[in-house]
């Protein structure tokens, strides 16, 4: 009983402590780690993974899951593309387009797997397939490139030396952390997912609720899949495929539980920046992709084992 | 590789209502158009790729020109489901049939069926391992070799370079990597300091570039991606970097983005791989296939290097 | 002098530094039944949990048949003969009676020592279960898939399994709290014929009535220590309840003193198909209404309709004179209703969450600032809920996993308190909560009900049911038979329209 009260223990902090141990063992292992420059990279570079992490984040919590996080990265990315040509609009309509873009996707989400009672993991394998196709058709099949400079600047600038995706990364996650903590529907998050017929008896509106996550979960991945048409400087149809997985990889990692109830945003960002970490740290030491993989497979089993002791208890 | 058996039922009961409904509707266009207007079936890579959509469009006009029915159908990567299109081409009775193959092995079983139903195929782009009626193409190995040799001027034999792979394993990436490591044998002053696959694309490649230039710094002199997409991925990291100057970037295909960086001096080279003339020579060979008229075995379609020089014609 | 079989002596166990148990002592003759007394947290779980192998103890000594069992797991108990029935029964519903029973030992039955024994004989595991619940005098289909099963049939199940282990001890921990009074009957009938054939029967339960109807010797623990031994015969309720909670509870149930208010709420008509019809009754403001009725009789599906869980077919529900519909809970929580769920666990409380975030989960929209929840509130009013209602935890951020089946129950009503309905249905309020803590439970229902909230009580226990109730509506499969005053009712009385 105290080996396994232990083992809770560092189920709750061990990724914290497998993050920094990790770290320390990269910034041994090659001097070019540990500088600025490289950490600023790997930071505009789990940027977008982390966005899709916190939407997903909420998701999992309710109970739910979300398969169509990519394709909302390119529906939202080609749309935003589509108004962001140089002279045409102000940078603001191509923001809008794009994040509107991912809030109706995000809330179509939400309204099927509420009003069919379909499991969400169906229905958002199923949107997953219609984003792509429609990213396809909107682009018809082709990058929408020639972006305006202004549109540019918000993957690739620069604010007093912090690339302007960490700046966003950043507010993102204050504001994830203020809604899961310390608001009434962040609380309404936990109910739902913790148990949801109890939730619904104490009366929360389950529905609100899920329709909510979704449409939250939209608007990350829209505003990922800015930040990934901005920084490659088009709008690629094809974007995006796959990051689903990196995003629930993270926010699991992150330790929350696919079984809904817990997970913190805190958790969430430290799982994307340790996989942003880990293939940022095999390309400085020339690993190939293929190591890269089966490392990232591992980390994802471990997190989950951790996990679940920390919950064998009683 | 495990398919189970209630797939090919599944496939077989589709083709063989596929063809009937095919039959019919032959009969009913023979009375009316005295039966002679060729149909080809086309299956091809990825309609997601831009060059293979070029290419398909090329093919579209070509045929509509010839006055032949073109069928394209996508085989969004799987060598599973082309192989399965080929077979329902087979049984629609098609006069022709052009493949952009999937992968050199796992796509060559639909060569085998065409070539057994007697019907003419033709591997458009890339190769199968079994021997088609004709191959309409350019030789990978060859766009690579135009590459280097051109990264070897430029860096007067000397330098350090990295090269950035397609997706492991398949024709291109193998194809364009032996034609490098030629050229890189040819030179032993040209240093390879890494290489890493950047999957194709372009935000894979920009992450790649940016933690190389993290490792080696003003130590890189050139570098040679498989494709444009990551050529352009690799460009806005040195940008990003401030090293764009100091370094060579060439990359393949020539797609419409690539060309405008060329063009702004971003880009240094490109290889030109003509989708336009790959197209429209498959379906000619596919018609004079067809017709068992004469028709060359090989046709391979040069590639060209595409610089600020000669940027122009090809932006259209 | 009849032999024992289990022998435990000065058995201890502590839990991060907490004594779980206490230098504890216990002896199970060859078949008797003995019954384990004790509140939540006195030490019976732990106890058990050693005694099949599920927990190492501390110190002490177990012998069962001569041999000690300190050491052993799970699977030695078994195969040496100790079985346990579990509250939540153990069972894969897509399997039938007859493959649950041998479930794990199909190697056995196949007939084959060979490498094919892995061969399924579902004709050998079939014969088997028909003579095993032959023998056993209970009527289930061996054949029938377990999820289609009623829980007390589940539970028959359970006992065969143990049976065909050759068990020489079952532990059955709280066999009756789910299940008929006729099937109750029939469970009793089963243990002593199990008694008849030498095998001990160690018996948990918080049902006095039942503890003294079926066990031959009782033994109480209380706050992890042992407390004693003694005879069945030798005891009775009132003193057996005075070594559980180790003080004298004179007045079970509190006096009935507050004055009949207004009209709260009137039910006219209700019905919900296949399940009640025909439903009419009124409470009024600091009244009690009991719900009496066998298992089934649609009590709690009344309570759902009205707590707007699930549709009503037809009838008017009016609160205070005024017609309202509830489709939802939310709707009925804002319409002033409240209710406490028979089944805590799946609708009571959130359990990954804290003391405080379930107590206030209902009434969040008097703890928030715009979005923002007001933590400030919060705190006070979960402070004032454990306060009045003694909830029993380390701090209000103490998950309510880690509470006992009365403490957790008392956070359920908090939760419902702090929504202020006007009309509260508490459905089993009692369930799976120990004498002590029931009267306490008892005690703030009629405290509610003073101060003007109409409140209807479902529940099973008939001796509650009379004890609290100023009036009582019995149900007899989903028709209203009675309502009876309190003067009038009697248990005999509510039998004979529980039946009716």
């Amino acid at each position: 009983m105290d080996r396994s009260f232990q083992l809770k223990r560092f189920g709750q902090y061990g990724i914290f402590l497998a993050f920094a141990l990790i770290c320390l063992a990269l910034a041994l292992s090659t001097p070019r780690f540990f500088t600025l420059p490289n950490l600023l990279i790997i930071g505009t570079q789990v940027s977008i993974n982390a966005l899709l992490a916190f939407g997903v984040t909420f998701v999992i919590i309710t109970g739910g899951i979300d398969l169509s996080l990519g394709s909302m990265v390119a529906v939202a990315g080609v749309t935003a593309a589509m108004f962001a040509h140089p002279d045409t609009y102000p940078l603001l309509v191509p923001l809008f387009a794009g994040l509107g873009a991912g809030v109706f996707f995000g809330a179509f989400n939400g309204f099927v797997i509420t009003k069919s009672k379909v499991p969400p993991f169906i229905v958002t394998l199923g949107t997953m397939t219609i984003g792509r196709g429609l990213a396809l058709i909107l682009s018809k099949g082709r990058p929408i490139s020639n972006l305006s400079d202004s549109f540019n600047f918000i993957g690739g600038g620069n604010v007093f030396g912090v690339p302007f995706p960490i700046i966003i990364l950043i507010i993102a996650f204050i504001i994830c952390s203020i809604i899961l903590n310390k608001t009434v529907l962040g609380r309404y998050m936990y109910a739902v997912g913790g148990n949801e017929p109890a939730a619904r008896a104490s009366g929360i509106s389950v529905t609100n609720v899920k329709m909510w996550v979704y449409t939250l979960c939209g608007l990350l991945s829209a505003v990922g899949g800015i930040l990934l048409t901005s920084r490659i400087t088009t709008g690629q149809p094809n974007a995006g495929a796959g990051f689903e997985l990196d995003a629930i990889a993270a926010a699991i990692i992150g330790g929350t539980s696919t079984s809904g109830g817990t997970g913190t945003m805190t958790g969430t960002l430290i799982g994307a920046l340790l996989i942003g970490v880990i293939s940022n740290s095999l390309d400085l030491l020339n690993v190939t992709s293929y190591y890269q993989q089966v490392v990232m497979g591992i980390i994802i089993i471990g997190a989950v084992v951790l996990d679940s002791m920390g919950k064998k208890d009683r | 590789m495990t398919i189970n058996p209630m797939k090919y039922i599944l496939i077989a009961a589709l083709c063989i209502t596929m063809a009937s409904c095919n039959q019919s509707q032959k009969s009913e266009n023979g009375e009316k158009d005295s039966g002679k207007k060729l149909v080809v079936g086309a299956t091809m890579l990825s309609m997601q790729n831009e060059f293979i959509v070029n290419v398909s469009d090329e093919m579209e006009a070509k045929a509509k020109e010839l006055g032949v029915e073109l069928i394209t159908v996508d085989a969004e990567r799987s060598a599973l489901k082309q192989v399965e299109q080929v077979e329902s081409f087979i049984a629609q009775g098609v006069d022709a049939i052009i493949m952009n193959p999937c992968e050199v092995e796992a796509s060559s079983p639909a060569v085998k069926l065409a070539m057994d139903a007697n019907i003419p195929i033709i591997n458009v782009n890339s190769e199968t391992s079994a021997k088609p009626t004709a191959f309409v193409g350019s030789d990978d190995t060859e766009s690579a070799r135009i590459a280097m040799k051109y990264l070897a001027e430029k860096l007067g034999g000397k330098g350090n370079v990295l090269i950035m792979h397609g997706f492991m394993g398949q024709a291109a990436q193998i194809k364009r990597d032996n034609g490098a490591k030629e050229i890189l044998k040819a030179n032993p002053g040209m240093k390879l300091l890494a290489e890493q696959t950047g999957e194709w694309d372009r935000a894979k490649a920009m992450s790649l570039m940016e933690n190389w230039i993290q490792s080696y710094g003003s130590k890189i002199n050139a570098v040679f991606a498989h494709n444009d997409e990551m050529g352009m991925g690799a460009v806005k990291a040195l940008e990003a970097a401030g090293l764009k100057d100091k370094v060579i970037v060439v990359s393949v295909d020539a797609i419409p983005d690539a060309l405008q960086s060329v063009k702004i001096g971003a880009l240094n080279a490109t290889i030109f791989q003509n989708a336009q003339e790959q197209g429209g020579k498959a379906i000619e060979t596919a018609v004079k296939a067809a017709k068992k008229g004469a028709f060359e075995k090989q046709v391979l379609i040069p590639f060209q290097l595409v610089t600020k020089k000669n940027v122009e014609q090809f932006l259209k | 002098m009849i032999e024992s079989i289990l022998k435990v002596s000065n058995l201890s166990k502590s839990f991060s530094g907490v004594k779980a148990l206490d230098n504890v002592h216990f002896e199970l003759k060859r078949g008797e039944v003995h019954a384990l007394m004790g509140e939540n947290g006195a030490g019976k779980s732990t106890f058990m949990k050693i005694l099949i192998g599920l927990l190492a103890p501390d110190s002490g000594e177990i012998s069962f048949e001569g041999t000690d069992l300190r050491n052993s797991n799970v699977s030695d108990t078994l195969k040496r003969g100790i079985s346990m029935i579990h509250q939540e029964i153990l069972i894969i519903p897509e399997l039938t009676v007859a493959q649950n029973i041998f479930l794990g030992r199909e190697k056995e039955l196949s007939g084959r020592k060979d490498w094919t024994s892995g061969w399924l004989n579902d004709t050998a595991i079939d014969k088997k279960a028909a003579v095993l619940l032959e023998e056993m005098g209970v009527n289930i289909d061996r054949k029938a898939k377990m999820k289609h099963l009623s829980v007390a049939q589940m539970q028959m199940v359970e006992i065969a399994k143990a049976i065909s282990n050759d068990a020489k001890v079952i532990i059955m921990d709280e066999p009756t709290s789910a299940i008929s009074d006729k099937e109750v009957d029939t469970l009793f009938k089963i243990i002593k014929d199990l008694r008849a054939k030498g095998v001990s029967i160690i018996y948990i339960s918080h049902k006095m009535d039942e503890i003294f109807e079926i066990s031959d010797t009782i033994t109480v623990l209380r706050d992890g220590q042992y407390i004693a031994t003694k005879s069945a015969v030798e005891l009775d309720k009132p003193s057996l309840i005075a070594m559980m909670v180790g003080r004298e509870i004179d007045h079970m149930f509190p006096e009935s003193n507050s004055a009949k208010g207004d009209l709260a709420l009137s039910i006219n008509g209700l019905c919900r198909k296949g399940q009640f019809s025909d439903i009419n009754f009124e409470v009024h403001a600091g009244e009690i209404l009991g719900f009496a009725g066998l298992m089934g009789a649609g009590r709690t599906e009344i309570a759902r309709v009205i707590f707007g869980l699930d549709k009503l077919d037809g009838g008017e529900i009016r609160i205070k004179n005024k017609s309202v519909i509830n489709k939802t809970p939310r709707e009925a929580i804002e319409n002033g209703i409240g209710y406490v769920s028979e089944d805590r666990k799946g609708l009571g409380f959130i359990p990954g969450m804290s003391v405080k975030d379930n107590t206030t989960l209902a009434s969040m929209n008097r703890h928030r600032k715009g979005i923002f929840i007001d933590q400030t509130s919060e705190r006070i009013s979960t402070e004032q809920m454990i306060d009045d209602l003694r909830i029993k935890t380390a701090d209000m951020d103490q998950k309510v996993t880690y509470l006992s089946g009365g403490n957790q129950q008392k956070v359920v009503i908090g939760k419902v308190l702090l929504a202020a309905p006007e009309i509260i249905i508490l459905d089993e309020p009692t369930r799976g909560v120990d004498v002590g803590a029931k009267f306490e439970i008892y005690k703030l229902i009629r405290n509610l009900a003073d101060k003007g909230i109409a409140i209807i009580m479902i529940s099973s226990e008939l001796s509650e049911i009379l004890g609290m109730s100023d009036r009582i509506l019995v149900l007899s499969k989903g028709k209203q038979t009675a309502i009876l005053s309190r003067a009038e009712a009697t248990q005999e009385l509510i039998m004979k329209y529980a039946v009716a």
